[in-house]
C-alpha cells in the first residue's frame, strides 16, 4: 500500500505547487495588479499595446476596489513577489511606503539616464509619490489625477441670479434659495434640493467633509502630531456641514456616491462636492436629465482658500518584484505624455500639466481648466500609515452627527479621543 | 465484530479504511484545524513597532473597545429579533400549509423563492427599494397617503436596524418554514387521533401534541439560523455598511474591517475567537436541550 500513499502525497504536493504564484523569472513577462474600473481598464489597454509593441507578456490581476488594498497588502507583506507593478490609491501609499514595501525608484530612473520624475507631472501629484510627503524618496508615479470639484447647476444659479460660490457662506445661501424656491423644479416634478452630500460612515463622509473642515481652518493633527479635530474650527466646520444638511435630501446620513450621483443626474439636487469621474455622465442622455446644465469649478473657501482633497491612482513597483528592470520600462512608458493622453481619452484625468492644457483634450473635456486649478491647489488626506483606521472612526462620528445621533461638539470630542487611541496603539 | 470481508488477508481492510479517510483528514486538517490553530496563535500576538509580542493584550483590549461592545450588542439584537420573527412566522406558515388547502403546492413553491436568491442580490434589491427618495417602499406608502419624510429606513439610526432585520426575515423565514413543515409531516396521525378521542381542543392538541413532537425540527432550525445570524455579513454590508454612524455594525463587519482595512489580524482573530465561543455556547445549549428530550 506504500505506492498509493506516496502517490497521494505527490499529487498533493503538485497541487500545492500549482497554487504558488508564477515563479517564472523570464524578463519578457510582467504581472500587474489593477483595480477593475475605468482607471484599471486604461492601464489594461495600455498593457496590450505594450505587449504588441515590445513582445513583453503582461499578466493582469484585476480586483474590485474594495479588495485591491487587502490583496496587495497581503502579497507585499508576505513578500511573494507575485506582482511586478501595482496600482494603488494614494491614501494607501503611506502604509505601503512606510513599511518599506515599495521599490525606491530613484536608482532605477538613474539606470535609465533620468535624474528624477518628469517636470511635467503636476507637483501635488508627484508629491504624493514621495515618502515622506513631497520631500522624500520616490516610490511611485502618478497615473490618474483626480481631485474634488464643486458641481453646480448653472441654469438654476442663473435663474435665481446667484453667482458661482467662492465661499461656503455663498454656497449655503445659494442652497437655501434653491431649496426654498424650486419646490417643484425637478425634471419629473418635485423638489430640487440646494445641496447633496455623502455622510455614510467611512470614506464617504470624510471625503465630503475635509474640504469644509480645511476651509474653516480645521486640522486633523496639531503641530505636535496630536489629533485636533475637536478644535473650535473643526466643530464650526461640522456645524456648517449640518447647516448644509438642511438643504440636502433626507436620509443623506447613509448616502454614498451612487445616491449623490442619482440626485444630480435626476435633477433633484443642485450642488455637490464630487469627483471628476462623474462629469461625463451628465451629458449621457440615457442617464442624465440635466444635459448641458452642470458646471464644474474649484471648491469654495472660508477662513482659508478652498482646497480639494486629492485622489490619485499611483503605479508602484513592489520591493520584492522579480522583474524590476522590465517593470520600470513599462512604468515610464505608460506614464509618458502620449500614453497618458490615451488614458485621458478613455476617461481618466491625467497627472501631467501639458495634457490638462492640450487643445484636443480640453475640447473634449471642458472641465480640464477647473480640474487643473483644483488639482494644483489640492491637499492630500493626512499622511499616516494609520489612515484607514482613522478615516473609519472619523467617518462614524461625522455620520452620527449628521444622522442626529450626536451633537457636533460630542461627535468631534469623541472622534478626537478615538483617533488619539488609534495613534497610541500604532506607536 | 461479526462478518468481515477480507479479500487481501488479515488487517488489509484496516489499511484500506485508513487510506480512504486520508483525503478527508487532510482536507479537515488544512481547512479547519490549521486555520483554527493559526488564528488562536494570531490572536495572542501584538504587533508593536515591527516586533511581535506574545500577550493577552488583544483580549483585554476587547473589554475596553466601545466599538466591539456596540457591535456585539447589535449582533445580539439582530440575531434575537430576526430569529424570533422568523420562527413564529415560519411556524405559522408551516402549520397553515400542512393542511389540505387549495393551491398548497403553489404557495409552498412561491414561499421558497426569497431563500433561493443570492444574499448579495437580495441586499442590492432591498437597498434600492428602501431608498428614501426613489425607492419602491416609500413610493408605495406615498401612494397610499402616508407621510414618508421621516421614513428614511437605512439612513436613520432608529430604522436602520429594523430595516436589516426585516430583510433577513423576508429572506430566511422560508428556511424556517421548510424545516418545520418537514417536521410536521413526519408526525404520525395516531397521537392526533388519541387527542381527538380524549376531547382535546385544537389549541390543546397543538401545545401538547404538535409542539413536543416537532421539537427536534424546531431545534435544528433554530440552531442553524442562530449560527447564520451571529455571523451575518453580506446583507448588512450591502444594505448599510454598518451605518449610519455604526448603528448597524455587526461583529463580522467589524472583524472584516479590522483585519482587511486596518490590517490588524491579531485583534481580528481575537474577536473571531470570542464570536466562536459565543456561537459554541449557544449551540451546545440547543444540542443539550435536544438530547435531553431524546433521552427521556
Amino acid at each position: 500500500m506504500r505506492i498509493p500513499v506516496a502517490l497521494i502525497l505527490a499529487l498533493l504536493a503538485l497541487s500545492l505547487y500549482g497554487c504558488q504564484p508564477n515563479r517564472n523569472s523570464d524578463s519578457k513577462q510582467l504581472t500587474l495588479a489593477i483595480n477593475s474600473g475605468v482607471e484599471g481598464d486604461a492601464l489594461k489597454q495600455a498593457a496590450k499595446d505594450y505587449e504588441a509593441q515590445t513582445g513583453v507578456h503582461i499578466n493582469i490581476a484585476e480586483f474590485p476596489y474594495a479588495n485591491l488594498f487587502e490583496k496587495e497588502l497581503i502579497d507585499l507583506t508576505a513578500r511573494t513577489g507575485a506582482y511586478d507593478l501595482i496600482m494603488l490609491d494614494d491614501p494607501w501609499f503611506p502604509k505601503f511606503a512606510s513599511q518599506q514595501l515599495l521599490t525606491d525608484l530613484g536608482p532605477l530612473l538613474k539606470t535609465k539616464g533620468l535624474n528624477g520624475p518628469d517636470e511635467d507631472f503636476v507637483k501635488t501629484s508627484i508629491a504624493l509619490c514621495r515618502e515622506p510627503y513631497e520631500t522624500g524618496t520616490l516610490h511611485a508615479l502618478p497615473y490618474v489625477g483626480n481631485s474634488q470639484l464643486l458641481f453646480y447647476r448653472k441654469d438654476l444659479f442663473d435663474k435665481h441670479s446667484l453667482k458661482e460660490p467662492a465661499t461656503w457662506d455663498e454656497a449655503l445661501a445659494a442652497a437655501k434659495t434653491i431649496s426654498e424656491q424650486e419646490t417643484n423644479g425637478a425634471p419629473g416634478g418635485g423638489k430640487v434640493y440646494g445641496y447633496v452630500m455623502r455622510a455614510a460612515q467611512g470614506n464617504a463622509a470624510v471625503a465630503d467633509f475635509m474640504p469644509i473642515f480645511w476651509a474653516f481652518g480645521g486640522e486633523m493633527f496639531d503641530a505636535n502630531g496630536r489629533p485636533s479635530v475637536n478644535s473650535p474650527e473643526g466643530i464650526a466646520a461640522l456645524k456648517f456641514m449640518l447647516e448644509l444638511g438642511k438643504y440636502t435630501p433626507p436620509g443623506y446620513a447613509s448616502f454614498n456616491a451612487d445616491e449623490v450621483g442619482a440626485h444630480l443626474l435626476q435633477g433633484t439636487a443642485a450642488m455637490s462636492i464630487n469627483w471628476p469621474a462623474w462629469i461625463s455622465s451628465f451629458n449621457d442622455p440615457s442617464k442624465s436629465k440635466v444635459i448641458g446644465k452642470m458646471q464644474f469649478t474649484t471648491l469654495p473657501g472660508a477662513r482659508n482658500p478652498g482646497r480639494a482633497e486629492i485622489g490619485n491612482w499611483l503605479i508602484a513597483i513592489p520591493r520584492d518584484a522579480r522583474n524590476k528592470e522590465a517593470a520600470v520600462d513599462f512604468l515610464l512608458w505608460a506614464t509618458r505624455a502620449e500614453q497618458m493622453k490615451l488614458s485621458a481619452l478613455r476617461g481618466n484625468p491625467p497627472t501631467r500639466r501639458s495634457l490638462f492644457t492640450d487643445a484636443e483634450l480640453v475640447a473634449k473635456f471642458p472641465a480640464y481648466p477647473a480640474q487643473l486649478r483644483s488639482l494644483e491647489s489640492s491637499r492630500p488626506r493626512p499622511r499616516t500609515a494609520l489612515w484607514n483606521e482613522i478615516e473609519n472612526v472619523f467617518g462614524i462620528y461625522l455620520s452620527k452627527a449628521n444622522s442626529g445621533e450626536l451633537s457636533p461638539d460630542d461627535a468631534m470630542n469623541q472622534a478626537n479621543a478615538e483617533i488619539a487611541k488609534i495613534l497610541e496603539r500604532g506607536k | 465484530m461479526g462478518f468481515r470481508y477480507r479479500p487481501w488477508g488479515v488487517g488489509s481492510d484496516r489499511t484500506l479504511a485508513y487510506l480512504l479517510v486520508t483525503p478527508a483528514v487532510f482536507v479537515l486538517l488544512a481547512l479547519s484545524i490549521y486555520p483554527l490553530i493559526h488564528s488562536v496563535s494570531l490572536s495572542l500576538q501584538v504587533n508593536s513597532g515591527g516586533a511581535v509580542n506574545w500577550s493577552l493584550a488583544n483580549f483585554t483590549r476587547l473589554l475596553s473597545d466601545q466599538f466591539f461592545l456596540a457591535a456585539l450588542g447589535h449582533t445580539l439584537v439582530y440575531a434575537v429579533s430576526a430569529l424570533s420573527l422568523e420562527f413564529f412566522i415560519g411556524l405559522g406558515l408551516a402549520v397553515l400549509l400542512n393542511r389540505q388547502i387549495r393551491g398548497r403546492g403553489f404557495f409552498r413553491a412561491t414561499l421558497l423563492v426569497p431563500m433561493m436568491l443570492p444574499t448579495v442580490v437580495v441586499g442590492v434589491v432591498w437597498r434600492l427599494m428602501l431608498n428614501p427618495n426613489f425607492g419602491a417602499v416609500n413610493g408605495t406608502l406615498k401612494g397610499a397617503g402616508v407621510d414618508t419624510t421621516a421614513l428614511t429606513w437605512t439612513s436613520s439610526p432608529g430604522l436602520a436596524m429594523l430595516s436589516i432585520i426585516a430583510v433577513d426575515v423576508w429572506q430566511w423565514t422560508p428556511f424556517m418554514f421548510l424545516i418545520l413543515l418537514a417536521g410536521l409531516q413526519a408526525i404520525p396521525q395516531e397521537p392526533y387521533e388519541a387527542a381527538l378521542i380524549d376531547g382535546s381542543s385544537a389549541w390543546q392538541t397543538f401545545i401538547h401534541v404538535t409542539l413536543p413532537l416537532l421539537k427536534p425540527a424546531i431545534l435544528v432550525a433554530l440552531l442553524l439560523r442562530t449560527m447564520d445570524l451571529l455571523r451575518v455579513f453580506d446583507q448588512v454590508f450591502i444594505l448599510t455598511e454598518g451605518g449610519p454612524g455604526f448603528a448597524t455594525e455587526t461583529i463580522s463587519l467589524y472583524i472584516y474591517r479590522t483585519a482587511f482595512r486596518f490590517s490588524d489580524f491579531g485583534y481580528a482573530a481575537a474577536m473571531s475567537f470570542v464570536l466562536l465561543v459565543i456561537t459554541n455556547v449557544i449551540s451546545s445549549f440547543y444540542i443539550r436541550v435536544l438530547q435531553s428530550r431524546e433521552a427521556r
